[in-house]
């Protein structure tokens, strides 16, 4: 079997597979397949252009080539590549949406509001 | 090469199903469903149903083991369930519990 042993090999999930659970990790991930349900993930995650997640993610930073459906959480950054659909709401300190890509949902960022209009939020 | 690799830091709580060969490396809870080769590495942790063509172990499998082709349990493996497949291999070395039945 022709089945490669080595260790540092990068966790990928191929694109024949499904994924119907959760997913915890802390280790760099590339989807090529399909994962339903939540990914956890101390580290990058690639999702590849005909990788699709249906599922809400909290990761360290993500790349999006291919298809989202679900909230994002990321503790650094967020990328919306060419070509990517994305639905659901995104959280992170940097967010990059680029031109091409079909995003729907809310985006919150790290921001300094403006001293009235913070007042006035956090009232409401 | 396999597409598909469950890195060693990774935990999967769920199903796995597909049609491609799959290496894992970290944790898999729950069921497999695959038509082709599995191989669960030395620090691999299967605690599931498996279904799959073939299955090569050299870590740790808790659940039942149905191959269509072909189980091997290698050297250092550890495997507690039923296996069901019509060729069946049990390195010197490894420890198994359970039923085999090489009847299908």
């Amino acid at each position: 079997m022709a089945l490669p042993t080595e260790s540092d090999a990068p966790c990928v999930i191929g694109n024949q597979i499904l994924i119907r659970g959760t997913l915890v990790g802390e280790e760099d991930l590339i989807v090529e397949g399909r994962v339903e349900g939540a990914i956890t993930l101390a580290g990058h995650l690639t999702v590849a252009a005909n990788g699709v997640i249906e599922a809400n993610l909290d990761v360290d930073s993500v790349e999006v080539r291919g298809e989202v459906v679900g909230d994002i959480s990321a503790a650094r950054s967020i990328t919306i590549q060419e070509g990517a659909r994305v639905r659901g709401n995104v959280r992170a300190p940097r967010v990059i949406i680029n031109d091409g890509a079909r995003f729907r949902g809310s985006v919150e960022m790290k921001v300094d509001l403006p001293d009235d209009l913070a007042k006035v939020l956090s009232r409401g | 090469m396999a597409n598909t690799v469950i890195g060693s830091t990774i935990v999967v709580d769920g199903e796995i199903s597909g049609d491609e060969d799959l290496v894992i490396l970290g944790t898999v809870k729950g069921q497999i469903s695959l038509r082709e080769n599995i191989l669960v590495e030395r620090d691999g942790v299967v605690e599931a149903n498996v279904e799959t063509a073939t299955i090569t172990v050299h870590g740790s499998v808790t659940g039942d083991i149905h191959a269509s082709d072909r189980a091997e349990l290698r050297a250092d493996c550890r495997v507690v369930g039923d296996i069901h497949a019509p060729r069946i291999l049990i390195a010197d070395g490894a420890s198994f519990k359970g039923n085999v039945d090489m009847d299908s």
